[in-house]
């Protein structure tokens, strides 16, 4: 991986680390128990540059390349997936917003996000239905004044506890849309979920719009174009984030075992002399080896905007989170029953991996749009 | 090289789809997202494409059906915002 980055990608990641091991190592056990992010820490987020990372220096961003975000993502996936969950949901709305957003919802959004002053959240799923897209059923209706009046539920909405503002998707007469909801819109509600398995501090809430009025200017894009365009666009920065943060904790897992195996004593040898503890770090450390490479193949397209970037994205989230599953639970077992204790990082891992599989596309929606681009792309080959 | 003349648009344009999804007997005009030949990944990998091949900025304006929905609206919006020559 050295010999693929730029020295100042290097340098990030190397800031990033830093940070995150100092910061967000010692407090992310309590985060996970009071089940809430402090607003300091997502403030210093903000100071640090990392909300707004990958925004044009215009805007107010960093103006970083993707495989220093990937590696941002990394490094803060490795010691808290809830505090890299407030990262991707960001990096989602404003990619979004910087893509498809007017230049006036970019003037007004889009220097408060990359500083963190403006917190954001990616409403999407809703009770009844979340990867399947045409299954959503909040509604976005004309008002007849020009406006628009929206209607319906949002739930498992990541951030929205802290969240200002909320990309909300929605059906319209002229097909899917896009539109922006500030926090305290009238007629719109915010519930916090508790008591998750996993990610508990990453503030998700459930949202209800009662004809919460929507302006014709703060629609995102034109209608019709909702899911096929504006969603597409974050949810591509949120499959780069999440992979990227499942990388990290993969990592995690690996270290975490290795520096337990090199402590254990057993029968005066250290556990990691015993094959079969070898067998399960071995696992771990090979994945989080290639989960590293596939994130950095995703990010590298991205940066050179090749349209193939989208698919390995799919592809480096995909393994991404089933394999982080698997090292989690390999990385429990290698603590034994230390590793079921909440002193270990490693049981936060376990209930946060399992989560990896589920958002921004679960597990079998990836399957399905990665075979079914790859069965197209031999049926291509085949006939040219 | 990549060239703004509209023909070699609609061939690089066609070229491109083909080497995702087989396009025997899909004519140049025919709907892709009608006939389902298009989905959304597909659609927005087209229009990095197009960004990247010749160099334009699609906007929120540009987002209208007319623009996308075959080979030859997409190689005809391509030349238009690219400067081209018309057809």
């Amino acid at each position: 991986m050295e010999a693929v980055l730029t020295p100042a990608q290097r340098e990030r990641r190397a800031q990033a680390r830093a940070f995150a091991a100092r910061t967000l190592r010692p407090a992310a056990a309590d985060w996970d128990r009071q089940q809430r992010i402090p607003d300091d820490l997502l403030r210093e987020l903000g100071r640090q540059g990392f909300f707004g990372a990958t925004l044009p220096e215009a805007a107010g961003g960093g103006g970083w390349d993707a495989v220093s975000f990937g590696l941002l993502h990394e490094a803060i996936g490795r010691e808290d997936s809830a505090v890299a969950g407030f990262l991707t949901i960001q990096a989602m709305v404003a990619a979004a917003l910087n893509k498809w957003g007017s230049p006036a919802q970019k003037e007004r959004w889009l220097p408060g996000l990359a500083r963190g002053e403006t917190l954001a959240s990616f409403a999407l799923t809703e009770p009844g239905a979340g990867s399947d897209l045409p299954g959503l059923r909040t509604a976005l209706a004309p008002d007849g004044a020009g406006g628009f009046r929206l209607r319906g539920e949002k739930k498992w909405i990541s951030g929205a506890q802290h969240s200002h503002l909320f990309l909300v998707f929605a059906q319209s007469d002229g097909g899917p849309a896009a539109c922006l909801v500030p926090r305290g819109a009238p007629g719109f509600r915010i519930e916090p979920i508790r008591e998750l398995m996993g990610f508990r501090a990453a503030g998700l809430g459930r949202l209800s719009f009662e004809d919460v009025p929507v302006a014709a200017a703060d629609l995102v894009g034109r209608p019709g174009f909702g899911f096929s365009h504006v969603a597409p666009v974050g949810l591509h920065w949120g499959r780069l984030s999440t992979a990227c943060s499942a990388a990290g904790l993969l990592r995690g897992c690996a270290e975490e075992s290795g520096a337990h195996a090199a402590r254990r004593d057993i029968g005066g040898h250290p556990a990691a002399d015993l094959g079969m503890v070898q067998t399960l770090i071995a696992r771990q450390a090979a994945d989080a080896e290639a989960a590293q490479w596939l994130c950095w193949s995703a990010c590298a397209a991205e940066d050179r905007r090749d349209p193939e970037a989208y698919l390995r994205a799919f592809v480096a989230k995909y393994f991404a989170s089933r394999a982080a599953v698997r090292a989690a639970a390999d990385a429990v077992q290698v603590h034994g029953a230390a590793g079921v204790h909440e002193s270990a990082p490693v049981s936060r891992y376990y209930r946060a991996a399992k989560i990896m599989e589920i958002i921004e596309g679960t597990t079998q929606v990836h399957e399905s749009v990665i075979a079914r681009a790859f069965v197209r792309r031999e049926s291509a080959s085949a006939a040219g | 090289m990549t060239t703004l003349e509209p023909t070699d648009i609609k061939a690089a344009v066609r070229r491109f789809i083909g080497s995702a999804i087989n396009l025997d007997g899909v004519s140049d005009d025919a709907n892709l997202f009608a006939a389902g030949i298009v989905n959304s990944l597909f659609a927005v990998q087209l229009t990095t494409f197009v960004e990247s091949t010749y160099g334009i900025e699609i906007g929120p304006d540009d987002l209208d059906l007319e623009n996308f929905k075959s080979i030859a609206a997409t190689a005809a919006f391509v030349a238009r915002k690219a400067g081209a020559r018309p057809a």
